[in-house]
C-alpha cells in the first residue's frame, strides 16, 4: 500500500530520472565551422543597419540570435510580434486625473524601459508577417526610428526583425518599396549536413568577424572608391524601383541602399570577412544584379594594375585564374594602346611571356595579336617573342580549326 | 601511357572560345586538371576540369572544342545544384538516379551545343534518344524518363560531380586547389549572362533563355499572384486589424488604459473574368480556383467571392463554379470595362477586383476605387497582337494602377 507521501516522492523521482534524460539530449557539443549567413548577420548588425531575416518558421532564426547576441555581448530580448498590439509599441495611452491640462501619456511597455535603462542589448522583433497590419505599422516604426512610445532606444541597443516569407505568410505580409529599401535583406536558410550534425550532438560555432581597428581608415577609404567608382561607371544603377512583381518587397537599388553598401563594404574590409558573406549582403541591400555588378567591379579593383606591371614587367605577378588572368592581360595591351611607347610596347612582351611561362597558353594568344598589331614601323621584334612559340603554335591549330569549320 | 598534349587540348580551348565568344569567360575560368581516372573529360562543383590524357590524344581538335563547351555549360546551368534540389524535393538518392541526372542535364545541353562551328562530339545523347522533345529543361528531362533499354548504353556517361552533384573519387573536394568560391561562380555566371543579353545575337535561344532567368529568375504565377491578391485583400479596410472604434475585451480589466480591440472584417473580392479571348479552359480553370483558393485562405467565404465573366460563351466558368459553390453573376460584352464597372457597381462594395485576361482589352481610363489585381495570361507577342480590323493593332499594356501578375 503506498501512502499519499510515497506517491509525492515517486513522482519526484520520476521527475528527476526524465530531468536526467534531458539533461543528456541537451548536452550538445559545438565545433568551428564557417558559417556565412551567421557572420553576415554580424556584420550587418554592427553596421548598426536594419536587418530583416527572411525565413520559414522552425529553421532556427532565435538559435541564430542566441549566437548573435553572444558574440556581440550583448543581452537578448525577443518580441514576438503576432501575441503582442500595437499599443505595446506605439505606447498605451493612459488617462490620468485631467487629460486636458496633463495630456495623455503614452506608456512603454517594461521590457522597453528595461532595455533603455541597460542602454545595450539586442532587440529581436520576430514573426513581423503574422501579426495584424497595426502592429506591423507600429514595428516597423520601431526598427527603422528606433522609438516605443516616448521612448528612445539609446545606440547601444541593436534590433533585428525575422519575417515569413511572403509565399508562405498567412495574410501576404509584404513590404511597400520605400520600407523594403530601408533594410538588410538576408534570407535564412538551414544547413541540411549542419542541421543532421547539430541533432547528432555537435552544433557549428562560427568564428565571427571581429573589426581591426588599424584597418578602419583604409577600409573607409576602399569603400567609398569601390562604390563611387562603379556608380560612376554605371548611372543606371543608382536608382531603379521595382517594377514587376517578381521583385516586389525585396531590395531594390537607391542612393539610401547603396549607402548602406558602402558601410557594409567597409565594415567587411575592416573586418576582413570573406567575399562570400560581403556578396550575401551587398546583393541583400541593393539586390542580386547591381550587387553582383558591384562585386565584380571589386574583383576588379583587386587585380594587379596595368601600369605597374609594365613598369616593372620581370616581377609581375599574375591571377591564377584563366579568366581574370586574362582581364589583367587585356588591361595591358589597352594601357599600351592608350600610350603606345616603344618601352611600354616591349615591356608588355616581357608581361605576356610572363603569362605564357606561368599558365595555359590559350589565354595569352588573343593579347598577343592585339599587342603584335600596335607595332610601329621602326620597333624590333623583342628577343622575348621567341619564348611565346608554345602560343603561336595552339593559335595555329585553333586557326586551322576554324578554317575548316568555316 | 599518353602523356597530355596539352596544346591540342588548349587550341581547342581557343577554337571553342572564338566559335562561342559569350563563353570566353566560363572556359577560361575552368581549372584544368590532368587526370588518369576520368574516363573522358570530367568537372566538379568548383570550376575545375578533370581531363584524361588518353582521352584528348584520341579526340579531334574540333570535337574536343566541343566538349569544353559541354563541360563549362554544367557548371553554367549548375546542375549539380539543380541536381541536389530536385533530388531533395522528390526523395531520390542512389547512383542511379545521379546517372539519371547526368543524362537529363546532357539533354539540356545538347540539344543546341553544337553547329555553328562546333562539331557534335561522337556518343553525344540527345532527348530523342528516348523519344522526347528537344528544347525543355533538366527538370522537365527528369521527370519524363526512366533508366530503360534505351538508356542501356549510357551507363558509361560521366560529366564528374559538376553535372549530377555527387562525389567522384577524383574530385579534389572543396579546398583551396584552384576551385572557385560559390560567389565567383555566381559572379563568372553573372558576367557571362550579362554578355549575352548586351548581345542577344549572338547566343542560342536557350542560352538566351538561361541569361534572362539568371538576372531575374522566374517565379511560380501562383506565388505571385497569392502574393498580390493576399496583399490587396487584406491592406486597410479588409481583413483582421486593431481598431479603436470599440473597446477591447481586455479594457475591463485595465481601468485608465485605453485599448484597441481585435476587428474582423472578411474581404470581399469580385472576379473579372475575360473569356474571350486566347485563353484556353484549362488555363482559366486553374487560374479561377487558385482565385478561389486564395480569397478563402485570407478569410473570404464563399458567398464574398463574385465571378463575372466578360463574354456570352462563358464555357468553363459555370461548372466550375457551381463546383466550387462561387454565384456567377451576369455576362455580356467582351469589353473588360463593362465588367469593372458592373463589378464596382455591385452593393456592397468588393475590395478586390481580380481581372483574368489576355490583355487584348481597352482597360478603364482611371483608377478604380478598389484595389486591382490582373492575372495576365501571357502569349507570344508574335501572332496573337494580330487583329482583323486592324493590323497594326498592338494591345495597350495593363495600367500601371493595378498589379500585374502573368500567368502561365
Amino acid at each position: 500500500m503506498t501512502t499519499k507521501g510515497d506517491h509525492l516522492m515517486l513522482t519526484s523521482a520520476r521527475l528527476d530520472v526524465a530531468n536526467d534524460l534531458l539533461g543528456l539530449l541537451r548536452d550538445s557539443g559545438t565545433e568551428p565551422r564557417p558559417d556565412t549567413q551567421l557572420e553576415a548577420l554580424t556584420l550587418a548588425v554592427a553596421a548598426d543597419l536594419p536587418v530583416l531575416l527572411w525565413g520559414e518558421p522552425g529553421i532556427g532564426k532565435t538559435a541564430a540570435l542566441g549566437q548573435l547576441a553572444e558574440a556581440l555581448d550583448l543581452p537578448l530580448t525577443t518580441v514576438i510580434a503576432s501575441v503582442h498590439e500595437p499599443s505595446d509599441f506605439s505606447g498605451l495611452p493612459v488617462i490620468g486625473d485631467d487629460p486636458a491640462v496633463q495630456g495623455v501619456p503614452m506608456a512603454p511597455p517594461d521590457w522597453a524601459v528595461r532595455l533603455v535603462r541597460a542602454g545595450r542589448g539586442l532587440l529581436f522583433l520576430d514573426e513581423l508577417s503574422t501579426a495584424p497590419p497595426a502592429v506591423q505599422a507600429a514595428l516597423l516604426r520601431v526598427v527603422l526610428e528606433r522609438r516605443i512610445g516616448t521612448l528612445r532606444l539609446p545606440p547601444g541597443v541593436r534590433i533585428v526583425a525575422a519575417a515569413n516569407p511572403r509565399s508562405s505568410a498567412a495574410d501576404g505580409w509584404e513590404l511597400s518599396p520605400p520600407l523594403a529599401n530601408r533594410f538588410v535583406h538576408l534570407q535564412w536558410v538551414h544547413d541540411h549536413d549542419v542541421v543532421v550534425r547539430g541533432l547528432g550532438g555537435t552544433w557549428p560555432r562560427a568564428s565571427l568577424p571581429r573589426l581591426d581597428p588599424a584597418l578602419l581608415p583604409d577600409a573607409v577609404a576602399y569603400a567609398r572608391r569601390a562604390v563611387c567608382g562603379f556608380l560612376a561607371a554605371r548611372p543606371a544603377l543608382v536608382h531603379q524601383l521595382p517594377t514587376s512583381e517578381t521583385r516586389r518587397g525585396g531590395p531594390w537599388p537607391s542612393p539610401r541602399s547603396w549607402e548602406m553598401a558602402l558601410f557594409l563594404v567597409a565594415f567587411a574590409t575592416a573586418a576582413g570577412t570573406s567575399r562570400e558573406v560581403l556578396s550575401l549582403l551587398v546583393r541583400a541591400t541593393v539586390g542580386d544584379g547591381p550587387g553582383l555588378e558591384l562585386l565584380a567591379a571589386l574583383d576588379r579593383m583587386d587585380l594587379p594594375d596595368p601600369e605597374t606591371l609594365l613598369a616593372d614587367p620581370g616581377n609581375a605577378v599574375l591571377p591564377e585564374r584563366g579568366d581574370l588572368r586574362q582581364a589583367v592581360l587585356d588591361g595591358v595591351v589597352e594601357a599600351v594602346r592608350k600610350r603606345p611607347e616603344r618601352s611600354r610596347w616591349e615591356a608588355a612582351w616581357v608581361v605576356l611571356v610572363k603569362a605564357m611561362e606561368t599558365g595555359a597558353p590559350d589565354l595569352v594568344v588573343v593579347p598577343a595579336g592585339d599587342l603584335a598589331a600596335l607595332r610601329r614601323e621602326d620597333w624590333d621584334v623583342p628577343a622575348a617573342i621567341d619564348r611565346l612559340t608554345g602560343a603561336i603554335s595552339v593559335s595555329r591549330r585553333a586557326d586551322r580549326e576554324g578554317v575548316r569549320a568555316a | 601511357m599518353t602523356t597530355l598534349d596539352s596544346e591540342k587540348l588548349f587550341a581547342a580551348r581557343l577554337h571553342a572560345a572564338r566559335v562561342r565568344p559569350y563563353l570566353a569567360t566560363a572556359l577560361f575560368a575552368l581549372h584544368p586538371v590532368e587526370s588518369r581516372t576520368v574516363p573522358t573529360m570530367a568537372v566538379d562543383r568548383h570550376w575545375r576540369c578533370y581531363i584524361s590524357p588518353g582521352f584528348v590524344d584520341r579526340t579531334p581538335l574540333d570535337e574536343l572544342a566541343g566538349v569544353w563547351v559541354h563541360e563549362v555549360s554544367h557548371l553554367l546551368r549548375d546542375h549539380h545544384g539543380r541536381g541536389d534540389r530536385y533530388a531533395l524535393a522528390h526523395g531520390l538518392s542512389g547512383p542511379g538516379e545521379r546517372l539519371r541526372m547526368n543524362i537529363a542535364a546532357d539533354f539540356e545541353i545538347n540539344d543546341d551545343a553544337y553547329g555553328d562551328g562546333l562539331t557534335q562530339p561522337a556518343g553525344v545523347v540527345l532527348p530523342s534518344l528516348v523519344r522526347l522533345p528537344e528544347g525543355q529543361l533538366m527538370e522537365e528531362y527528369l521527370h519524363e524518363f526512366r533508366l530503360g533499354p534505351h538508356t542501356q548504353n549510357l551507363v558509361w556517361l560521366d560529366c564528374g560531380s559538376g553535372a549530377d552533384g555527387l562525389e567522384r573519387e577524383w574530385d579534389l573536394g572543396p579546398g583551396d586547389a584552384h576551385g572557385l568560391t560559390d560567389q565567383e561562380q555566381d559572379a563568372v555566371r553573372f558576367r557571362v549572362a550579362n554578355g549575352i543579353n548586351g548581345r542577344p545575337g549572338r547566343a542560342s535561344r536557350n542560352w538566351q533563355r538561361w541569361a534572362e532567368d539568371v538576372v531575374h529568375p522566374p517565379q511560380a504565377w501562383r506565388d505571385l499572384l497569392g502574393a498580390a491578391i493576399r496583399s490587396a485583400v487584406s491592406g486597410g479596410g479588409a481583413g483582421e486589424d486593431y481598431t479603436y472604434s470599440r473597446p477591447a475585451r481586455r479594457a475591463a480589466s485595465l481601468p485608465k488604459v485605453v485599448l484597441p480591440s481585435l476587428r474582423r472584417k472578411p474581404p470581399r473580392v469580385s472576379v473579372v473574368i475575360d473569356t474571350s479571348g486566347s485563353v484556353s479552359d484549362a488555363e482559366l480553370g486553374s487560374a479561377l480556383l487558385e482565385v478561389a483558393a486564395i480569397a478563402r485562405a485570407v478569410g473570404g467565404r464563399r458567398d464574398l467571392v463574385t465571378v463575372l465573366s466578360c463574354d456570352a460563351a462563358a464555357r468553363v466558368v459555370h461548372p466550375l463554379c457551381r463546383a466550387e459553390g462561387i454565384p456567377l453573376v451576369g455576362g455580356g460584352g467582351t469589353d473588360l470595362r463593362t465588367g469593372f464597372t458592373k463589378a464596382l457597381r455591385t452593393n456592397p462594395r468588393p475590395d478586390v477586383i481580380v481581372a483574368l485576361t489576355d490583355g487584348h482589352t481597352p482597360w478603364p481610363a482611371s483608377r478604380p476605387s478598389c484595389r486591382t489585381v490582373i492575372g495576365l495570361f501571357a502569349r507570344d507577342t508574335g501572332h496573337s497582337s494580330w487583329s482583323e480590323d486592324d493590323p497594326d493593332y498592338v494591345p495597350k499594356h495593363p495600367p500601371d494602377w493595378a498589379r500585374v501578375v502573368s500567368i502561365g
